[in-house]
């Protein structure tokens, strides 16, 4: 068996495809039994600018991505630019003859401050300031140069439409033809890819076939892989991973406003209202679906969402930090109204629109702290497409057992990070209900007579109950009376406290890796992954690393943390933001102070040998801050 | 015997002001239509009228500054079941929450929505609202207003209510019959209720409005109904009476229905479209979880698209 690793980059315009073919790619080496990671990266712009998806292989599960590539693949000449840095000795470099003598001036789409860098660079190595100019760089730093005459592959080809339509399909196809995936496989993926539409496969069909015969007629067909048995398994990305939780945890409400990259959840969830029930005895249930609704703004968002949860529906939204910021004040009212909805809290780089279609994740501490006055509420974060799934399911179970807002973090890297999930287990969490009412002749929805600050839920439709942003009696009828509302601030503060004491230390904060190491990472979201692999790298450098991995914010796992820090060695935090606040929070809640710090805030995805570079600048060199610059 | 719709909760609105009116005609349309304490919803904002559910006996919101209409949404399209009525101020509709009164026009939601218009802030002491006319000179203000006035009613016309209509708040059987049709309407409904504010509307008074207020629904000709079959020639004839009237505001303001679109289909309606079971079993009532209390969703079946 052969044990591949491979690192890939396929790059186009936006609107060029670039999805088709990494969807071509990673399907193909699915089909074959091997495992495809990928994060997509774009501007924010329609058509043109530069876009690319990274993907790593491996028969393992990959979980994080690494630089320098072993193949870029340049559907246009601006991926050649804008990828100088990340080749290196072995990288194939896969372009199209055609645009050999394409113009780093003449690339207009090219951001430019990064045309100018990259002129920069050209010039001090006294290179063309062309396609070509770059290509004898990337050489000059090892790289194989591969050029293919792309129109001339497809001469004689019968194709609907301009040749260069195809070439996402082409670039695709060439690049698994020379890594040496069966063809077969890369046929059938048009097929997951197409879904119906014969006549769009058919076509494509033409061209993986013509990719394949000019590998094999000039030699450059790589040797044929073997293929694995492997479990079905479904392709999920961080946004789906997330709207699937929420089908499978009983969401029946989702409301949202366009905002990148949180609407793609919502509309995964409209393609999918008609939900497929388990067994035979759920068939005869009637199904309404899931309804979804896209509201005029943010505001809107979140309190129709409100609206729906009081009157019974299980009901969340999704946004990021822009319609978050909207979103604060009608947080503050489901927590003094003890409103049961979720906010999937998609973050991107800020302030303000920032980097809108980046990672990002500044938006910790304004997560804890959004909204006016002071209420309970709960702040988790995923760090994999599988735990999107989880997370969303107990997220909405949170809501309903502890009758608050909660917050339900993911950041753009994983949102936009495709993986293979083999197994979903329906049987690994419950779909709780809220407390219900026993006795309605008198019923009080914020009854001070409990124990754990719940009070049973009154439903709109079935109970009578009155609802204000004000403070409020037991009737739910405006009240200024000091002795209630400090009886109702406590009532309600009583449920963060017995929700930290219900809820395992595993679901709040989890560590991976040795007991004895001489370095402990501590992140949250999307760095889960390439820690994990830096753990595994810096093992074969000697260096024994582990990490403590947050999940839960609020409430905060401060007796867990304290514990695992307390003796712990060298303690790095790592985060995509600029001041670290995943460590503040720490210190806020143990008093544990963190001194190392290897941050990355330029927007782009943290890679494992960046990630394994820093950690021996901290270890060996004694350095406190390493900020990560990687990224096209 | 009927429900009594009013709450035991003391009303602490000022004497004399507009907003009784406006809960005894409401509290009369529901008893009238035979209500039951569960078949009805209200939900507010903030100010004078915000204050509405706690004066009626039946669950109701008091909700945030200009987001009446979204929670009112939530809670109709989470169980279409429910009849959700709207009491809101000018500032709270029209100002803070003008987006929304927009976009419930789009939508038709099926609400019935009652406009408090007393073209002042209240509870703030006197503020110029958006019905305030340009130069008005309340005792609430140390200056004449700067802004130009909103017209609530071919707003909501022009935003695409089915249902439009005015009330005065001092009629109150006049004003209990609107809103006994405005209930029964499918899709949303919207009345403009003058409802005079005593204490810092000097102007605009009960007095001021008795001498000009009239009723289009005297006029034998008057005729805002459009059915599903009415020609679309006639439907833009009767869309264009009402919004000829709506901007009469002179010598005389007429009050009574300016327009009952019967043809266009609610959003619950369009929901049920797409998902046909919405109606019968609509998200508020859906099982979520098998006998076993696990997840009844087959999530290979449900995203079918995305197994390899």
């Amino acid at each position: 068996m052969s044990n591949i690793d491979l690192n890939l980059s396929i790059g186009g315009p936006q609107g060029g495809g670039i999805d088709t073919s990494s969807n071509l790619i990673s399907r193909a080496f699915a089909s074959s039994g091997y495992n495809v990671l990928g994060v997509r990266e774009f501007h924010s712009n329609i058509k043109g600018r530069h876009s690319y998806v990274h993907l790593r292989i491996r028969e393992e599960r990959p979980r994080s991505l690494k630089y320098p590539l072993d193949f870029l693949v340049a559907l246009d000449p601006d991926t050649i630019f804008e990828h100088l840095d990340d080749v290196s000795t072995g990288t194939i470099v896969l372009y199209d003859t055609n645009d050999e003598n394409a113009e780093l001036a003449q690339a207009r789409m090219i951001m430019r401050d990064t045309a100018k860098r990259i002129n920069g660079v050209l010039q001090e190595n006294k290179l063309d300031l062309n396609v070509k100019g770059a290509l004898a760089l990337m050489k000059k730093n090892g790289a194989k140069i591969m050029g293919i005459p792309f129109s001339k592959v497809l001469e004689g080809v019968e194709l609907d439409g301009p040749a260069t339509r195809y070439y996402n399909v082409l670039g695709a196809s060439l690049t698994l033809s020379i890594i040496g995936l069966d063809q077969k496989f890369t046929r059938d993926s048009l097929k997951h890819i197409f879904g119906n539409k014969e006549k769009v496969i058919a076509l494509n069909v033409k061209v993986v076939d013509a990719a394949y015969k000019y590998c094999r007629d000039n030699g450059l067909q790589g040797k044929t892989l073997p293929d694995m048995d492997a479990p079905p398994r479904m392709l999920l990305t961080g946004n789906d991973g997330a709207a699937l939780g929420k089908i499978m945890g009983g969401l029946r409400f989702q409301t949202y406003y366009p905002i990148t990259p949180a609407s793609d959840e919502s509309s995964i969830l409209e393609e999918h209202e008609d939900i497929k029930w388990l067994s035979n005895e759920n068939k005869k249930l009637a199904s309404g679906g899931i309804t979804v609704v896209q509201t005029e703004d943010e505001l809107s968002a979140i309190t129709m969402a409100e609206g729906a949860a009081i009157t019974g529906a299980r009901s969340a939204t999704a946004t990021s930090g822009p319609g978050f910021s909207l979103m604060a004040e009608a947080i503050s009212f489901a927590g003094i109204d003890e409103i049961p909805v979720v906010i999937t809290f998609y973050q991107r780089g800020g302030p303000s629109t920032g980097l809108p279609t980046r990672n990002g994740q500044g938006d910790l501490m304004f997560a804890m702290n959004t909204g006016h006055g002071e209420f309970p509420k709960m702040v988790i974060s995923s760090g994999d497409v599988e735990e999107c799934i989880y997370d969303s399911m107990k997220a909405l179970n949170y809501a309903q057992r502890y009758q608050l807002p909660v917050i339900h973090l993911i950041d753009k890297n994983l949102a936009n990070t495709s993986d293979f999930v083999p197994v979903i287990e329906t049987k690994k969490i419950k779909v709780e209900q809220s407390l219900k009412t026993k006795d309605k002749s008198d019923f009080k929805r914020y009854t001070l007579d409990t124990k754990n600050g719940v009070s049973p839920m009154g439903v709109f439709g079935k109970d009578i109950f009155w609802m204000t942003g004000d403070e409020h009696d037991e009737l739910g009828h405006v009240t200024e009376d000091p002795l209630i509302r400090d009886r109702m601030m406590e009532k309600r503060f009583t449920k963060l406290k017995v929700a930290d004491d219900e809820i395992p230390d595993e679901d709040k904060a989890q560590v991976f890796g040795s007991d004895h190491a001489k370095v402990t990472f501590i992140t949250w979201g999307s760095q889960k992954g390439v820690i994990l692999d830096a753990i595994d790298g810096l093992k074969a450098k000697g260096i024994e690393a582990n990490m403590l991995y947050l999940k839960m914010f609020e409430p905060f796992p401060s007796k867990f943390v304290d514990k695992i820090l307390k003796k712990a060695g060298t303690v790095i935090d790592v985060e995509s933001n600029m001041t670290g606040q995943a460590a503040k929070v720490i210190r806020m809640n143990t008093g544990f102070e963190v001194t190392n710090f290897i941050l990355k805030y330029n927007g782009r995805h943290i890679t494992e040998d960046e990630l394994i570079s820093a950690t021996s600048d901290i270890v060996s060199k004694k350095k406190k801050i390493v900020v990560l610059e990687n990224g096209a | 015997m009927a429900h009594n719709f009013r709450s035991d909760v003391a009303i602490d609105w000022c004497p004399g002001c507009g907003d009784f009116g406006i809960v005894t005609g409401l509290t009369q349309a529901l008893t009238e239509l035979n209500y039951g304490p569960n078949d009805v919803v209200a939900v507010s904002g903030i100010g004078c009228s915000g204050k509405t559910p706690h004066y009626l006996n039946m669950a109701g919101i008091h909700t945030l500054h200009g987001r009446s209409i979204p929670y009112a949404t939530g809670v109709k399209l989470a169980n279409p079941r429910l009849k959700v009525i709207v009491t809101s101020g000018d500032g709270d509709m029209l100002s803070i929450g003008a987006g929304h009164f927009v976009a419930e026009g789009r939508r038709n939601t099926g609400l019935t929505i009652i406009l408090y218009d007393n073209e002042v802030y209240g509870l703030t002491k006197g503020q110029a609202a958006p019905t305030m006319a340009l130069g008005e000179k309340t005792k609430g203000l140390a200056r004449p207003n700067v802004f130009g006035k909103v017209n609530p009613i071919t707003m909501a016309l022009s935003s695409g209510y089915s249902f439009v209509a005015r009330g005065f708040s001092f009629d109150t059987k006049h004003l209990k019959e609107l809103i006994k049709k405005a209930m029964i309407h499918e899709g949303s409904s919207f009345i403009d209720v003058l409802q005079p504010c005593p204490t810092y509307n000097n102007i605009n008074t009960m007095e001021w409005y008795r001498g000009k207020v009239y009723k289009m629904d005297d006029e034998k000709s008057w005729d805002p109904v459009v059915l599903p079959d009415t020609s679309a020639e006639s439907v833009s004839e009767k869309f264009n009476n009402a919004y000829k009237r709506g901007l009469e505001w002179d010598d005389k303001i007429p009050i009574g229905v300016f327009y009952d679109n019967r043809a266009i289909p609610s959003f619950v309606k369009r929901i049920a479209e797409y998902l046909p079971d919405y109606l019968n079993n609509p998200p508020a009532e859906q099982i979520v979880a098998g006998t076993d209390g696990y997840t009844n969703v087959d999530p290979f079946k449900t995203f079918a698209d995305r197994v390899i």
